[in-house]
């Protein structure tokens, strides 16, 4: 005997089948509202945060051991080591965009993509917390009286790299090669920044120098929503999903004649 | 992706007992050779045609591409930059190893495959000598290297130890990413292991020279760019690949221990284990000693007193000074030479000396293990004894500068032409005050121009990029004189190491220009015949339009605004102004 698991309504308490004399949309959304405070616990707990913590945490210790280095050799590190300490994270939230049994959960009422929606929702903060401790550790080795570069291009660049793994991590989750999908999307948007990065063609627009730092965040954001478009359209329903219920024409009684 | 997913049937496997698993390898005899061999065969078949290994490949190709491209290979530098390009493969092979090595655990079927004839055990052992896969692309990336570098003319010979360095270290990194996948199966674990491979190679050098050698391949490895040629012990290719052969023994070691099950091999595995860790000590101890003195010595000895090692040849009554091993350059620098001097009626009376200079650095990876008096010495030994003699009437060119191919090479040979024919016209080729002259005026500058564009034939529109129109600009008499500064000016670095070159002027550039659209007959006769007069500094840009029956083509040079500041000749002088060549 196996007991019913606390996360399972029972019959008839199911939050799509809600009913009553309000209104539809207000029905809809309470609905919704139930369906996600039921889901927050199960989606927080098959988030995985070992994958998240384990890829943020490698960037970390390696600009802490390098901060050390420049402590006692008296340099000072740039922005561009924050770019490389961020690169494990990004790997990490590559392997984050994972449908967990997928065959299985869109089957349920409850669209695939909010599972996946969710973990991003709980990685994000992780991303912020793990962006600032490195900033604060470059900021750490850098005088005072020092020129102290921008840091809203680095974050929209940042923010742009990581949208671009997701993006490529979502679409390997959606294909065949779902089970290698973490690397593939990994190695994708490596590649991906890499040619922009160095193809000076695309340098001119993302890169400062050459670009100016105003641009380069315009540039970024505006790739940041891009690849937020296509997350999108991968993360939706592989089948189509009625919203409204058919609405069944009244069965009249043949007329007598 | 891997060999279990759909390789090539296993010929061996008959013969490992039925019935074993990764649990009963106690109870089993040990794993035949040939079942081990064709789980390798299948292993390396999928290894040499993984997807990332190839692109591994491709990535390899494109960064070593990105080293040698642009300078004339040295071997001796060369030799390691093909390495960095195996670091990349390496990066490659160590995430397909762990895919492959964590793939039972990572897909759940750990216990199907413990039902297989071969043992977990057998199974990473062929896994570990199935990475012999990865040498054929390792292979293919020196050969490739090697045949576009010999094309390039590539100066020296490569050095075996440390080309067979970079074919160890894919397959130590190979065993790594082995080791890492039968403990974690997730792929995360692959990709954090090639990055940190990869930082620990790109970055290590910032931690501290003494670190160069000890971790798998120093990426960023430039110093020996700046060598005039190979110097014993730098690097240590010999103990470096022991090193690298010893770290994949270890990492093949732990791999098999965590797999097998049999005490006695995990004995026998640990021992070889601490035995690998041992080695990688010893040749870590004995890459950490000091370049022998001799070797150094010499070197500066060399660096400060070239003409023991430079050969020196005299050719249409131009002396070329070239080190040992760099006579391939000699006609690359006697074309435009001879062409700019085939048209001057008349040379000054010294001589033209184009010469290497070296620019030896004695940065702390050279001179590891030494005491600072030493150092201190050497140092003295190099300032005292200064390569550049004579920079006003020399052409010095950097070891190692020099272009391989294409538009950069072609820029290099115009600016050795331009340097041929500024000497023709008197002008001095780079001051030593640390301030550019500015022929300001003079129509031996426009001559010398000509000459060189008239030598070397370089595109037009390039050297249209180099005007100012006024943006920047010397400062003569408190007047902002705009000059004239094409895009491969840098090529070559034939002006940087003998001092400030003089700063050529919009002016002298567009009467060159003009000079080129007449008939060259015409312009030939005019500067022949009244040679001894053009090349006085006193001559004027418009005596020579008059000479030639043209006009002079307006120049804007404005009033130095305020503030306004030098850009283009190097360091701003005391008084701000920059002198007019003379002779």
């Amino acid at each position: 005997m196996s007991t019913r698991s606390p996360d399972i309504q029972p019959a008839g308490r199911s939050p799509l089948a809600v009913g009553g004399a309000e209104s539809r949309p207000a029905r809809s959304h309470r609905a919704w509202l139930r369906t996600l405070s039921l889901l927050a616990r199960p989606i927080t707990r098959t988030m995985p945060w070992v994958t998240l913590v384990i890829g943020c945490l490698a960037g970390v210790t390696y600009l802490a051991i390098l901060a050390n280095a420049a402590d006692t050799a008296h340099w000072s590190l740039s922005q561009g080591y924050v770019r490389f300490a961020f690169v494990p994270a990004i790997a990490a939230l590559a392997f984050v965009v994972r449908a967990p049994l997928r065959p299985l959960t869109q089957t349920t009422p409850v669209p695939v993509w909010v599972a996946e929606a969710g973990y991003l929702l709980l990685a994000a903060p992780v991303l912020a917390v793990t962006c600032w401790t490195e900033l604060r550790i470059v900021a750490h080795t850098i005088p005072h009286h020092a020129d102290h570069a921008a840091l809203y291009p680095l974050v929209a660049q940042l923010s742009g790299w990581c949208a671009i793994t997701v993006a490529a991590a979502a679409w390997a989750d959606r294909s065949r090669y779902a089970d290698l999908g973490g690397i593939i999307a990994t190695l994708v948007s490596f590649t991906a920044v890499a040619l922009v990065w160095y193809l000076p063609v695309t340098a001119r627009f993302l890169v400062d120098p050459p670009a100016t730092p105003h641009h380069v965040t315009i540039a970024w954001y505006v790739i940041a929503a891009a690849a937020l478009a296509l997350t999108c359209a991968a993360m939706r329903d592989r089948w189509h999903r009625y919203t409204r219920k058919p609405r069944l024409s009244p069965v009249r009684a043949p007329a007598r004649g | 992706m891997t060999a279990t997913d759909g390789g090539p049937t296993l010929r061996g496997a008959a013969v490992a007992s039925a019935g074993g698993g990764s649990g009963s390898m106690a109870q089993q005899p040990p794993p035949g050779l040939r079942t081990v061999l064709g789980l390798a065969k299948a292993e390396a078949s999928m290894l040499g045609r993984s997807a990332l290994v190839l692109l591994g490949l491709l990535a390899g190709g494109a960064v070593i591409w990105l080293f040698v491209w642009s300078l004339q290979p040295l071997w001796w530098n060369t030799a390691w930059q093909i390495g960095s390009g195996q670091l990349i493969v390496g990066t490659a092979v160590l995430m397909a190893a762990q895919l492959a090595a964590g793939r039972a655990r990572r897909d759940g079927m750990a216990d199907l495959y413990a039902s297989f004839p071969a043992t977990a055990g057998t199974r990473t052992a062929g896994q570990l000598v199935g990475l012999a896969g990865a040498i054929p692309a390792s292979l293919l990336l020196i050969g490739a290297t090697a045949v576009t570098v010999q094309v390039m003319g590539a100066i020296g010979a490569p050095s075996i130890t440390v080309l067979a360095g970079g074919v160890l270290l894919v397959i130590a990194s190979g065993a790594v990413g082995v080791a890492i996948g039968t403990r974690f199966a997730h792929p995360l674990a692959g990709v954090l292991g090639a990055l940190v491979l990869f930082l620990v190679s790109a970055q290590a050098y910032k931690v501290s020279a003494a670190t160069t050698w000890l971790i798998p391949w120093d990426f960023k490895q430039d110093t020996l760019g700046y060598l005039p040629g190979p110097l014993a012990g730098y690097p240590p290719g010999g103990a470096h690949a022991v090193e690298l052969a010893a770290i994949a023994i270890l990492a093949g070691s732990v791999a098999l221990m965590l797999t097998v099950r049999l005490s006695r091999a995990r004995a026998v595995l640990a021992t070889v284990g601490i035995l690998a860790a041992a080695v990688i000590c010893l040749v870590g101890v004995v890459q950490l000693r000091p370049i022998p003195a001799a070797a150094m010595s010499r070197m500066v000895a060399q660096s400060a007193n070239p003409a023991s090692v430079r050969r020196c040849t005299t050719s249409n009554q131009v002396r070329y000074c070239l080190d040992a091993g760099f006579a391939a350059l000699l006609p690359s620098l006697e074309a435009p030479v001879d062409a700019v001097l085939a048209h001057v009626p008349v040379r000054p009376g010294h001589q033209l000396t184009v010469s290497q200079v070296g620019e030896l650095v004695l940065d702390p990876t050279l001179t590891h293990g030494y005491p600072m008096e030493q150092i201190a010495r050497w140092n003295t030994e190099l300032q005292d004894s200064p390569a550049i003699t004579s920079p006003a009437t020399a052409i010095y060119l950097p070891i190692g500068a020099w272009p391989g191919f294409g538009a950069r090479l072609a820029d290099a040979r115009f600016n050795v032409a331009l340097a041929t024919a500024e000497w023709a016209v008197r002008i001095p080729l780079a001051s030593k005050t640390g301030v550019a002259c500015v022929p300001l005026d003079q129509a031996r500058e426009a001559i010398a121009i000509w000459l060189a564009i008239l030598a070397t034939h370089p595109p037009t529109g390039e050297l249209q990029a180099g005007l100012s129109s006024g943006s920047t600009g010397a400062v003569v008499a408190n007047t902002l004189v705009p000059t004239w500064t094409y895009p491969g000016v840098t090529y070559g670095q034939i002006d940087e190491v003998a001092g400030v070159p003089p700063a050529d002027t919009d002016a002298g550039f567009l009467l060159a220009g003009v000079m080129t659209t007449l008939p060259e007959q015409q312009v030939l006769r005019v500067v022949t015949d009244g040679w001894t007069r053009w090349v006085n500094a006193r001559t004027t840009d418009a005596q020579l339009a008059a000479a030639l029956g043209t006009r002079m083509p307006s120049v804007h040079v404005g009033q130095l605004p305020a503030g306004a500041r030098q850009v283009a000749v190097g360091p701003t002088a005391r008084n701000g102004q920059n002198p007019v060549c003379t002779s």
